[in-house]
């Protein structure tokens, strides 16, 4: 249980934290893509807050934060006024960001955008677009279909122990979710988890995703959000220790996008052999590990030193 | 034999005296080895070196008074100060311009004071059992010894031997004593035998006037508080609990003043830099690593259920023999689990086998210290004390075990296979959180056993390391997953361990399965045996007598002896065709000639030749002998003098085979030899038979770990 939870109003927006333990330094545990919320940190937290104070709070349209429809109150952008907002509230000065995925990009910006308020970085399978790589297979998918009507596709398999077709990508549809977003959680988290034996894994981001709605993560769809110039230039201006951390067979970001942000950041990279897109929720201790190994050895000493 | 040499090494002059250093070129941070001389000099690091500087650049430097330094004996020359001034001396003769220090005992004041003195030289402080006044507690004896410091006493016993007089005029019974007194931890002798050694380097003297300089002008209590709390800087503190030298409460004490992080090692006394190196290595580098800048970089781990079923083997190098059976019972193994990855940390001259039959090697065998090096260089003509050589070894145990735990943490691997691998048993059991992935542990012996000519003391010395060894797996019986004793339980010597210790045979059998003896090659059938006959080139009407021994450079002196029994015997066989095979070690042309005799270099597959010869001269290695066995040939062999396994293990083995002419080498002319050659040569032999399945039989006990 956390020692505190509590709300905060960012602009008409409830914003829902949570903080557990009271060691040093602060790690905040960022939101990632609102189709889930704070608990997927679930295997991180009791670890971590043994050893340090660990912030969560939830993503705007999901958990116990509130249900803006409005897209201005979702992405990059709104994230740094949340972070920044949390971390007032909390009166912590300087803390650890830890981000997942779109949780990448909440970090990096704010680790660019309010240095001083950055002691270290750890991103895992990060969605930074660093790289201009053209668009890839499921970002074609999207970009080709995600306005389009509803696709007719058979239900995920995924969900009786299957694998999906890539051509379900067309289910990365705005019309599609208001028909059946649960059949897209299940082909989307089927796709998050390429590792055998996820069954539990899948099940939990299925029903966090069964908490929003299509309305909600079609107004985050539509929110604004930052380019390729925009994204470089942050991980340029990054001053902190950074740890990434990335599966090799993430079929959402792949590696590459890691590997390029390690030298825009002189980060390290810890890859995971066998791991896809949510590392965190699969080799939760490898992970944990990894957290703690990283604000001891490159963190503390930095902090101890200043 | 030293596992490391240094790639500088030299003498600065300090203030009149040599100052000896050493140093190990590698990347900053230098780390900078004091000693407590001159009690002792710069060996007492002997188990850190090797595997510090793989990693960081170690200036060594030996204190006044001992080692390869200067011997001044007169009280003025070994204050504080002088030492301080030769550790600047050595760190400016070798332009070191900063140093993370690390001192044993009272070195530790000497290192406190230098960085008071040169902030700017110093980055960081190791202090292991650390001897600083004021602070802590100081071991009561100290004190009464103190009072009679200056006394002549009549019959000074225990820590009334603390005493000028007594230190000057029987300096080795004050060391033999304090050392002893040291040593808290059981089976402690190697490390008594060093310390005392290093320690009479030095002389009574010295020492005496040394103990009453170290306390000339000593700073106030305040003053000397106030320097450790400003000092400043990284500190860690290693400490033996049972520390009888400088109390425990001394290194905490400073850990406090300093900031700095404690290490207490519960059962440990005032060495355990010697007695237990492994732990205190590792927490060194952890702690030089932490305060250092690492860079960063890519890092893959893999998922468990990912991961291919990886084997490492390790075959020891101590003679030639375990090559061969280790590659059998490779092959075994692969043919049981076809997906198992098998790769070896392996030397020279195990090496050159495996890349022969192109076995993967481990690229961190290139830094391993050579075993077989160091039995040759404990060899003296036909004489090897094959004990003391293994206890001599134990820095390059040491050594290669700090390698080889880098290998497992990195290299996942599920199974650890290691014949007479001693490192990696013994350190398992006295590192035993270390232990990764399953481990088998195979031999072709057990008991350690006193030759009569090493008395009482080695008698007691056999007995004690066989006790440990007892001990080790009586406590910690998850660290061998396996043990297989290559031989069948007849093989095994009717002894006891010593003392108190139980039979040998029955212990082995209560913790070793058996997979009979494993020659490596399967010997030929009657037809086969004519056949290799004639591919070796061994004519009909010609008896043949191969002379062999081995792949180390011992050899030289039975190779002589042999060669200058051959006019004789050639006199009475006259169809007598001799082969010496002189071994990668030896060089052929340096043997004496003879017309008919042959010398060779390496022979390939000398097994072939050895199992169709009609005599074989050897030494007492039990590879050797039991491929002769194996192929019921007639031979001779001499154990190797003091060689405790050839002498009473393998003698024994080929006596239950009813194999081979046991012969000892110092009371053998060649002309007895060639008399013994023309009667043994082509004699009709019928041993036991040799078990041909040991290989397979391993394999399958091994099998059953993965």
């Amino acid at each position: 249980m956390p020692a505190t939870a509590g709300s905060i109003d960012c602009d008409g927006v409830s914003i829902s934290y949570e903080v557990h333990g009271e060691g040093e330094p602060t790690l905040v545990l960022l939101p990632t893509w609102m189709i889930i919320h704070s608990r997927f940190w679930k295997l991180q937290v009791p670890y971590l807050a043994r050893h340090f104070r660990v912030v969560t709070y939830d993503p705007p349209g999901n958990g116990a934060s509130s249900r803006p429809l409005d897209p201005a109150a979702h992405g990059v952008f709104a994230h740094l006024r949340y972070t920044e907002r949390v971390l007032d509230e909390i009166g912590v000065e300087s803390a650890v960001l830890v981000g997942l995925s779109q949780g990448g990009q909440f970090g990096l910006s704010f680790a660019a955008e309010k240095a001083p308020r950055v002691s270290g970085l750890v991103l895992i399978g990060p969605s930074t677009p660093v790289l201009l790589t053209g668009p890839s297979e499921r970002g074609r998918y999207i970009r080709d279909n995600f306005d389009n009507p509803a696709p007719s596709r058979p239900p995920s398999a995924v969900r009786s122990g299957g694998r999906d077709d890539r051509g379900d990508w067309t289910k990365y549809n705005r019309n599609y979710w208001v028909e059946d977003l649960e059949d897209f959680a299940w082909f989307f988290f089927g796709h998050c988890f390429p590792e055998p034996h996820s069954t539990k894994q899948i099940e939990d981001c299925v029903g966090w995703t069964m908490e929003t709605t299509a309305d909600l993560l079609a107004a985050e769809a539509d929110a604004p959000a930052g380019d390729i110039d925009q994204y470089r230039d942050w991980a340029a201006r990054v001053q902190c220790p950074v740890l990434l951390i990335h599966g090799n067979d993430d079929y959402i970001i792949p590696p590459v996008f890691s590997e390029e942000l390690a030298r825009l950041t002189d980060a390290e990279l810890a890859i995971i052999e066998g791991a896809g897109h949510i590392p965190l929720a699969r080799d939760p201790v490898k992970v944990n590990l990894l957290i703690k190994d990283f604000v001891d050895s490159r963190v503390s000493p930095a902090m101890a030193g200043a | 034999m030293r596992a490391v040499i240094p790639d500088q090494a030299g003498v600065v002059d300090s203030d009149g005296v040599d100052i000896a250093y050493e140093v190990y070129d590698n990347e900053a941070p230098t780390l900078l080895m004091i000693p407590p001389s001159p009690i002792t000099h710069s060996r007492i690091f002997k188990g850190q070196i090797p595997f510090l500087s793989r990693h960081y650049r170690v200036v060594t430097i030996d204190g006044r008074g001992n080692g390869g330094s200067g011997r001044p004996a007169d009280l003025a020359s070994h204050t504080r100060q002088k030492n301080v001034a030769d550790i600047v001396a050595v760190m400016d003769e070798t332009a070191t311009d900063v140093a993370v220090l690390i001192a044993h005992c009272h070195a530790n004041w000497w290192a406190v004071e230098m960085a008071g003195q040169h902030p700017e030289k110093v980055s960081a402080f190791v202090a292991i059992e650390p001897g600083l006044p004021y602070i802590g507690s100081r071991q009561p004896h100290w004190a009464q010894a103190g009072a009679t410091w200056d006394q002549v006493l009549a019959n000074p016993t225990g820590w009334e031997l603390f005493n000028r007089h007594v230190i000057i005029n029987e300096h080795r019974s004050w060391v033999e004593f304090f050392f002893g007194a040291q040593l808290v931890e059981a089976h402690s002798t190697k490390q008594w035998e060093d310390a005392v050694a290093w320690a009479t380097e030095s002389t009574g003297e010295i020492l005496a006037n040394s103990e009453e300089a170290q306390e000339e002008d000593p700073p106030t209590r305040d003053e000397f508080i106030g320097l450790l709390e400003r000092l400043g800087l990284p500190v860690l503190v290693i400490h033996g609990e049972l520390d009888v030298c400088q109390h425990v409460d001394k290194g905490r004490e400073l850990a406090e003043l300093t900031g700095g992080e404690f290490v207490a090692i519960e059962g440990g006394g005032h060495l355990t830099l010697a007695r237990d190196p492994v732990k205190v290595n590792r927490e060194i580098k952890q702690f030089v690593d932490r305060i250092s800048e690492v860079p960063m970089k890519t890092t893959t781990w893999t998922r468990g259920l990912q991961r291919r079923r990886k084997a490492l083997y390790l075959s020891s190098p101590i003679g030639l023999g375990h090559a061969r059976r280790d590659l059998a019972i490779a092959r075994e193994l692969k043919a049981l689990e076809p997906d198992l990855d098998i790769e070896w940390l392996a030397q020279s001259p195990v090496t050159e086998v495996l890349e022969h039959a192109g076995e993967r090697i481990h690229p961190a065998s290139d830094w391993l210290a050579s075993e077989s090096g160091h039995f040759a260089s404990e060899a003296n003509g036909h004489d090897l004390h094959c004990f003391q050589a293994l206890r001599n070894m134990d820095e390059i145990l040491l050594a290669n075990f700090m390698i080889f735990q880098e290998v497992v943490e990195e290299g996942n691997h599920d199974l650890v296979i290691g014949d007479e691998a001693w490192d990696i048993d013994h350190f398992w059991h006295e590192n035993p959180e270390l232990k990764r992935g399953s481990h088998v542990w195979m031999t072709d012996f057990v008991g350690f056993l006193p030759m009569p000519s090493g008395g009482d003391r080695e008698a007691y010395l056999t007995a004690d390391y066989n006790a440990e060894m007892i001990e080790h797996i009586a406590r910690f019986p998850r660290v061998r997953d396996r043990a297989i004793f290559v031989g069948n339980g007849d093989d095994i010597y009717p002894e006891v361990f010593g003392p108190d210790l139980p039979k040998i045979r029955d212990w082995t059998e209560e913790h070793f399965d058996f997979s009979g003896y494993i020659t490596g090659f399967t010997p030929p059938s009657a037809d086969e045996a004519a056949a290799w006959r004639a591919e070796v080139g061994f004519g009909k009407d010609e008896k043949v007598c191969v002379v062999t021994v081995g792949g180390s450079g011992v050899g030289r002196d039975l190779l002589e002896k042999v060669i200058a029994a051959y006019p004789l015997a050639k006199e009475a066989v006259p169809e007598l065709r001799m082969i010496a095979v002189a071994g990668p070690r030896i060089d052929p042309d340096s043997l004496p000639t003879h017309p008919g005799l042959e010398v060779h270099g390496y022979v390939d597959r000398l097994y072939r030749h050895l199992s169709v010869c009609d005599l074989a001269v050897v030494q007492g290695g039990l590879t050797t002998t039991m491929e002769l066995t194996a192929a019921n040939r007639p031979f001779i062999y001499f154990p190797l003098r003091n060689h405790f396994e050839q002498n009473f293990h393998v003698r024994h083995r080929l006596d239950q085979y009813g194999a081979g002419r046991h012969m000892a080498y110092a009371e053998t002319s060649p002309d007895t030899l060639a008399t013994v050659i023309a009667d043994e040569i082509g004699r009709e032999v019928n041993y036991r038979p040799v078990e041909v399945d040991g290989a397979a039989r391993a394999a399958r006990m091994i099998a059953e770990l993965i």
